[in-house]
């Protein structure tokens, strides 16, 4: 019993330390930021050129996302769904973690 | 089973509106999914699923989005599914390890959610992020599901039903 535990702790302590790693791995702050609906790509942002930060919107059938670009980084900041879950997610400035809105089928990913 | 369905849910709202404890989207603990396994582990799979469902579509209306319920469908359904086939083949001592795979199951379900209606396979590199997540608030909603369980079972051996 007591060995049981602990292969499965050391297992997935294991496992857990993998996927961080990969996660930090992929954590680099890239330069562009592509918008897609679909898989589609609809709008790539250079993020080295946005001394002045400013927004854009992306409307598609599905809604309507609002999205704000400033140096390095990117954000959605007003969406017109429901649970406005990619507004709450905040700003992302690295790889690692794409903003993703569902219902309007819209991601964006920051590449290098 | 009502009254556990209920507790779900407000577990599940509650836990919304709360900050997360990680600065990190997308990543929460899935208090709910304690009452979820303690449920099966006491009263059995099927009941666990119906209080399963019933908290998904009862807790889509509360949030009032239709997209989210395919959403919040994929990862439960995944998850009672791996815990329903596994809570058989460990002991109740450890119960945390049966979590873990359905946390790990939750998250894959979302993903494969997620990519299937973005169209964007490159989602899924964020699998290990979530693999590393699904373990460790796995484990925890897994030790509280078997402190409810203890609970569950002197409640029940008190009221006799």
């Amino acid at each position: 019993m007591k060995r049981k535990t602990v292969f499965w702790l050391a297992l997935f302590a294991v496992l857990a330390a993998l996927g961080a790693g990969t996660y930090l791995l992929r954590g680099v702050a890239g330069r562009r930021a592509v918008v897609s609906v679909d898989g589609e790509p609809m709008r790539t942002v250079d993020l080295t050129a946005a001394a002045v930060p400013y927004e854009f919107t992306v409307e598609t059938d599905y809604g309507r996302n609002t999205v704000r670009v400033s140096q390095g980084r990117i954000a959605v900041v007003d969406a017109d769904c429901p649970n406005r879950d990619c507004v709450k997610q905040g700003t992302i400035s690295d790889g690692a973690i794409p903003i993703v809105c569902l219902p309007h089928h819209l991601v964006i990913q920051i590449e290098d | 089973m009502a009254l556990l369905t209920a507790v779900e849910l407000t577990i599940w709202v509650l836990e919304g509106q709360i900050p997360p404890p990680i600065p990190v989207p997308g990543v929460k603990l899935g208090l709910a999914s304690v009452v979820t396994l303690a449920a099966m582990a006491v009263l059995g799979r099927r009941e666990a699923g119906c209080i399963l469902l019933l908290r998904v579509i009862l807790g889509c209306l509360f949030a009032g989005s239709f997209s989210a319920i395919i959403f919040s469908l994929a990862g439960g359904v995944l998850s009672w599914a791996v815990m329903a086939s596994l809570i058989g083949l460990f002991p109740e001592k450890l119960l945390w390890v049966v979590s873990v795979f359905g946390a790990i199951g939750h998250n894959a379900g979302q993903l494969l959610a997620a990519v299937a209606v973005t169209k964007t396979p490159g989602l899924f590199w964020y699998g290990p992020a979530l693999l590393t997540s699904a373990i460790v608030t796995g484990a925890f909603t897994g030790l509280g599901a078997m402190y409810l369980v203890r609970a569950l079972r002197k409640y029940r051996e008190r009221r006799g039903f």
